[in-house]
């Protein structure tokens, strides 16, 4: 068989057919071209500001990254569908954002830091993980305009990582996580009033991350002594436990009345179910912060049961319920965390429009110096549920509620605002 | 010597051996897979780990009985652990052990970080059998789930003896573990044998994972790593390619870590078994009944 190519072909037919369709190719090719200018047009118009997202995103806590991702996605398409944020010049922009990965790792999470610092992003919402957050914030300039440190010069906004005081490490961070003292101080002054006879108390903490052993050591133990109760003993367990019969054992046979456990979801859920099994009953349970989420309730529902813990984020009024609807379509949820960065993206809205960036790529570095002194320039902005304080150290005062587990959601206890 | 201490000491020992059967199984599977193809396989831990994920799927699905989901769990880390025999054994030069090795080190990060992704590393609640059945002997409770989760493992031991010793294809596994050329030349399918092997290691792993689970009450990604750290502690103490040893050794770090956690506390409970590891890894480095030697 012989195989000719179309060119080949030198009859008058084969060369008019090749006309027409060098013909349809040229018309083909000009109306591809108009369509891609058109749609090109409003692009190149369009300024974009970019913020950057990252924490854990993927590992046994990636969950928490996860649902800050959403939150932020969520807030920025709100932002977006109500015209963007405006520029010094008067003309508006569109956010968009990038979420990434530290693993709940520090090496990593500096790494991640480092790595945005040469993107175009003005600001860095994040990290997850306390642990990642301290030697991260030590690699940023600790004193802003001091020529003598050559620290980064990016603002951080936190949303997730909770340990205390960590803001004060450097002038570009900020942060939006609750004060667990001021939180854990107000339940044990309610508990005080609603539950007089109770008097003891027994901690069990996860002794391997760092969150925990700050939730209990430095703020649940501290809190509860303020408030009169008499610590009768002290569990530990590890992140990785999967038998804590030992701790649970010494915890039933000190019968005290709160029992307070400082854990993630899935030891809390371990001992809980421990503690069911042993036939531990105390008045009061206690959980940490973090254990407010769904998490807790897929893991032990019926063994959470009652556990009351402060939160910072319930869907009580029309916009925390709102936003959670919007963090929920984006396929996240809404905890005390995710929160956390709905009301930072929100908040940089308000910055960007009030301070007037220029949005270029020469000006990046002016105008991150401008978030971040509108950000240290805030002394109270509007969160989920009422006004939030900035202080001078980047930190922040939430308003917060206690909520108790109940069937498959998390109830409200008490509003502590009223 | 108090009367509480001695009930805590008692207690502790009776919990950490019982618990220990599941470390034992993982020591088996570990040492089984070594025993025939002389390779350690540490993406183990995470085969099983996945085949608990198929059985929970299983239960959450079809809401199936806890003897159901077990079941599933074990058959689910047994086809796991032929992909793992497939990917990072069946091919790999037999010359370069490391190549194996690191292969395998690779599936347990790949496995591990695929389950944290379809289960975006939240817990789930996974079923017990006799969860809230005891026995009470004076101050010592024992636990009817570990009662449970300690036959099921007893019986799965036992299976696997009759697999090995009462079965051609027992027989054919341990003329493939003792002499591997002089099997081939006697006609029997190496590679058919290893392929078998790491199926039943997967079933075994995937009963060690499930009882795990089972015994704590709640799933998550973050059990991998701690099956696969004690499954190797076990197989060093028990000796490697030692049945027997996995057992004894299995018991061995089932009781001590919870007599470590006693007297000395979480802090330091792990110290003290990295430091049995490495008096058997200095003092007796084939373990309680492990040999080097081979004829080959």
């Amino acid at each position: 068989m012989v195989r000719m190519r179309k060119n080949i072909c030198t009859l008058p037919a084969c060369r008019i057919w090749r006309e027409v369709e060098e013909t349809m190719k040229l018309k083909n090719f000009a109306a591809a071209s108009m369509v891609t200018m058109m749609a090109a047009m409003p692009a190149l118009a369009e300024t974009t500001i970019k913020i950057a997202g990252f924490g854990a995103a993927s590992g046994v806590v990636g969950v928490f990254g996860k649902n800050s991702e959403a939150a932020i996605a969520a807030a920025v398409e709100q932002i977006n569908s109500e015209g963007g944020v405006t520029l010094a010049n008067g003309g508006s922009a569109l956010l968009e954002y990038e979420y990434y990965d530290d693993r709940c790792n520090a090496e990593e999470g500096i790494s991640v830091i480092r790595r945005i610092a040469t993107t175009n992003a003005l600001i860095a919402v994040g990290p997850t993980c306390s642990n990642v957050a301290e030697p991260l914030f030590g690699v940023m300039q600790a004193k802003v305009d001091d020529a003598s440190d050559t620290g980064l010069q990016m603002p951080i906004f936190t949303d997730v990582a909770i340990k205390g005081g960590l803001a004060g490490i450097s002038e570009w961070v900020f942060r939006n996580t609750p004060s667990e003292m001021t939180m854990y101080d107000a339940l044990f002054d309610w508990l005080r009033e609603t539950n007089g006879d109770a008097k003891t108390i027994y901690g069990g903490v996860e002794e391997d991350f760092a969150h925990s052993r700050y939730g209990w050591r430095t703020v649940m133990k501290a809190m509860s002594e303020k408030h009169g109760y008499e610590l009768v003993g002290e569990a530990e367990w590890l992140l990785n436990d999967t038998n804590f019969s030992n701790q649970v054992r010494a915890m039933r046979r000190a019968n005290a009345d709160v029992v307070a456990i400082s854990a993630h979801p899935f030891t809390t859920c371990g001992v809980l179910r421990e503690m069911a099994r042993q036939k531990v009953k105390p008045k009061v349970l206690i959980g940490l912060t973090s254990s407010s989420s769904l998490e807790t309730l897929q893991g032990c529902a019926n063994e959470a049961s009652g556990i009351i813990i402060p939160t910072s984020f319930a869907p009580v009024n029309d916009s925390a319920r709102a936003a959670a609807k919007a963090v929920d379509a984006k396929g996240g949820s809404l905890d005390l965390h995710s929160a956390s960065a709905w009301e930072i993206t929100l908040l940089l809205r308000d910055v960007i429009n009030s301070v007037g960036i220029e949005g270029k790529a020469e000006t990046l570095e002016a105008d991150r110096r401008k978030i971040r002194d509108g950000l240290a320039a805030l002394t109270e902005v509007e969160g989920l549920l009422g006004t939030n304080q900035r202080l001078p150290d980047g930190e922040a005062v939430k308003p917060f509620v206690f909520v108790h587990a109940m069937g498959d959601s998390w109830v409200l206890s008490h509003d502590p605002n009223g | 010597m108090d009367y509480f201490f001695a009930i805590d000491l008692a207690q502790s020992i009776i919990d950490g051996l019982l618990f220990g059967t599941t470390y034992a199984l993982i020591g088996i599977g570990f040492t089984l897979i070594f025993g025939v193809m002389k390779k350690l396989n540490l993406a183990y831990g995470a085969a099983a780990l996945a085949g608990t994920y198929v059985g929970l799927a299983g239960s959450l699905s079809f809401s199936l009985p806890p003897l159901a989901v077990f079941a599933l769990s074990a058959f689910g880390s047994s086809v796991v652990g032929y992909f793992v025999y497939v990917g990072c054994f069946r091919f790999t030069p037999d010359n370069y052990p490391m190549a194996s090795l690191l292969a395998s080190v690779g599936m347990l990060l790949f496995i591990d970080e695929l389950i944290i992704h379809i289960s975006n590393g939240m817990p789930y609640p996974y079923p017990s059998a006799l969860r809230n059945a005891e026995i009470t002997l004076g101050d010592i409770w024992i636990r009817g789930d570990l009662i449970f989760v300690f036959l099921i493992c007893v019986l799965a031991m036992g299976f696997l003896y009759w697999l090995l010793y009462r079965t051609p294809l027992g027989l054919a596994t341990r003329a493939v573990s003792q002499q591997p050329r002089a099997a081939k030349l006697c006609g029997i399918a190496t590679e058919k044998v290893n392929a078998l092997t790491f199926l039943i290691a997967g079933f075994l792993g995937g009963i060690a994972g499930a009882m795990t689970a089972a015994a704590v009450g709640v799933l998550s990604p973050i059990i991998a790593m701690g099956l696969t750290v004690k499954g190797l502690i076990v197989v060093v103490i028990g000796g490697l390619g030692s049945i027997p040893g996995a057992i004894i050794g299995g018991l061995l770090v089932g009781a001590a870590e919870n007599v470590f956690l006693l007297l000395r506390g979480v802090s330091e409970r792990d110290i003290y078994v990295m430091l049995l590891l490495f008096l058997f890894l200095t003092l007796r480095p084939d373990g309680l009944f492990g040999t080097t030697k081979s004829r080959d």
